[in-house]
């Protein structure tokens, strides 16, 4: 058997294919560049024809303008703290109610985690009129619950973590039992730090959700200084200052941070993903 | 006696654990599905709610708008997924078994669109097919073939929009598909070289078929996705020109909030929410099965 030859060499087709997808990704990434540099451009270089394909005069005033005419800071932490939120509440009440459905036997479990799972499906946006009106009973409107709590409804948080809990073995629930510790504090001491690279995933994959999120935020916050970075930022299409270079550095903003969250935590978003698909 | 008071509080801790989660869940999603559902059956001014039956839906069927936002859903929704199906099958099986850098790569760079966000990308294909300064328009103008208007005009409005969305999410399909390739047991792989297939062989009879179940959530996620689609509406055309790129998601939105058609709104929202209901039971019944 002399199986283990010469290594193989790539076929035609396979290297053609690779020429066309590394040409497609670098189309791909070139809005993103021409964000970049327009946003560095003055207001009359911005749309000059033929275009610089690389600033000539870089300038940051645009950048000075977003920060000195809109609220960028405040949207930015307004961002911040409801995707922060979220995702806190996400994972608390994710992995309390994923951990009884996959260790604690109680009567109906399966047919509300059926019930539960169904709901995975259905955007929040589609009842955006009943929501809106039950936000406004509880005097939510334009404020952070408002925003916030109905992206805890959905039950993503409980499908992801069940399938990391079903994977630890119910062996050592027991003998924490049988040690004397309660529920809780099996939970919280013994199976929680198991199930880490769950809670990882789920907290980046939830966050960046909820930041890129729109329509509900659009509607919950009207106040200006309500809004965060992804409605404030859209704001600016329709702001009267005609210049596109300042359009492009309140873009740049919006898009700044979930760039590097996505560099530092790359590995997270494959393994978050690939746990919400099913295999069988 | 022992084991039964076991048993009552193994019920009530487990009960505990899931009443926070079930609060939300009730009050959140639940109550506002079945209120969207009478609500729709309503027609309502402040606080005035006055009881029509289905006269709300009788009136979304006679609305040539509708049915353009339904039509155009549906558009979307077909293209959009098979575009995007098809390219990231064809991207992760070319990719898949190459060195871990490279993939890396290739997933890094279609996925940053998708990280980015709508928002932001539908800005830049703003500024890009800006008829008077953008850089595509720039380039029609180079190449001879004047003005160039592709948002304002009924026939290319949907292909860019279908484009758009296509290039700014295909990379969440990407990663999925990569991720599943990967795990394909690779002796299956051996045993296809040995019987002497080549690559494409290996791909179509091989890898796409291991991949089936992959494909099925992918379809699912990306067709429930597209049908709220959104943001690239009223950041790139408005639904215009002419209601000719308006969708099921902007017309509800602008009936809730422009016109205060809320009757109205909620029955579209009951359309599409059945719509999503039918569309989740294979995936659905996957994740049951797969218990």
């Amino acid at each position: 058997m002399t199986q283990v030859k010469n290594k193989k060499k790539m076929e035609k087709f396979d290297v053609i294919s690779n020429a066309v997808i590394i040409l497609f990704a670098v189309l791909n990434l070139f809005p993103l560049y021409w964000l970049f540099t327009s946003s560095l451009k003055n207001s009359s270089d911005v749309v000059k024809m033929p275009p610089d394909w690389w600033p000539k005069t870089f300038t940051l005033s645009n950048y000075v303008d977003i920060f000195r005419d809109q609220p960028a800071l405040r949207w930015a932490f307004n961002s911040l703290y409801v995707s922060g939120i979220s995702t806190i509440l996400v994972i608390v009440f994710g992995s309390m109610a994923a951990y009884a459905f996959s260790k604690i036997d109680f009567k109906f479990k399966n047919i509300i985690y059926i019930i539960f799972i169904s709901s995975l499906m259905i955007p929040k946006e589609i009842m955006i009129v009943p929501l809106f009106r039950i936000i406004q009973d509880f005097g939510m409107v334009n404020s952070y619950s408002g925003m916030i709590w109905p992206n805890v409804a959905a039950a993503f948080g409980v499908f992801l973590l069940k399938g990391f809990f079903d994977s630890t073995p119910n062996a050592l629930r027991e003998a924490a039992r049988i040690d004397g510790a309660g529920e809780w504090k099996t939970f919280t001491r013994i199976m929680l730090p198991i199930v880490k690279p769950g809670l990882g995933a789920l907290f980046i994959l939830n966050f960046v959700q909820v930041w890129n999120d729109y329509l509900w935020q659009l509607v919950v916050g009207q106040d200006k200084s309500m809004k965060t970075l992804m409605v404030g930022t859209a704001t600016l299409m329709q702001d009267l200052n005609p210049n596109f270079a300042y359009k492009m550095a309140g873009a740049t903003v919006a898009a700044i941070p979930m760039l590097i969250i996505f560099l530092l935590f790359q590995r997270y978003f494959t393994s978050g993903m690939t746990a919400g698909a099913v295999k069988e | 006696m022992k084991i039964r008071n076991n048993f009552i509080k193994e019920n009530i801790t487990g009960y505990l654990f899931i009443l926070p989660q079930m609060i939300v869940f009730l009050a959140f999603l639940v109550y506002p599905i079945l209120e969207g559902i009478r609500l729709s059956m309503y027609r309502i001014n402040y606080q005035n709610e006055r009881f029509v039956g289905l006269d709300n839906y009788v009136s979304l069927f006679n609305d040539p708008v509708f049915f353009k936002a339904l039509m155009n859903t549906v558009i979307f929704v077909v293209f959009i997924v098979i575009l995007t199906v098809g390219f990231a099958l064809f991207v992760a099986s070319a990719v898949f078994d190459k060195n871990a850098k490279y993939v890396s790569f290739i997933r890094g760079s279609y996925y940053i669109p998708v990280m980015v966000s709508m928002v932001v990308m539908s800005m830049i294909w703003s500024f890009l097919l800006n008829p008077a300064n953008g850089l595509i328009s720039y380039f029609a103008k180079d190449m001879g073939m004047g003005t160039f208007n592709l948002l304002g005009n009924k026939t290319t409005v949907l292909p860019i929009i279908i484009f758009v969305t296509f290039a700014t999410n295909v990379g969440q399909a990407i990663i999925l598909y990569i991720a599943a390739m990967i795990g394909v047991p690779k002796d299956l792989f051996e045993a296809a070289e040995i019987d002497g297939a080549n690559r494409w062989q290996v791909i179509r009879k091989i890898l796409i078929p291991s991949v089936s179940s992959t494909t099925v959530y992918i379809s699912i996620i990306n067709i429930i996705a597209v049908l709220k689609i959104f943001v690239v509406i009223q950041l790139l055309t408005g639904g215009g020109p002419n209601n000719s790129s308006v969708t099921l998601m902007y017309y509800l939105y602008n009936n809730a909030f422009k016109y205060n058609q809320l009757g109205t709104a909620s029955a579209v929202g009951v359309i599409m929410f059945v719509i999503t209901l039918v569309l989740s039971v294979p995936q659905l019944r996957s994740i049951i099965k797969a218990k």
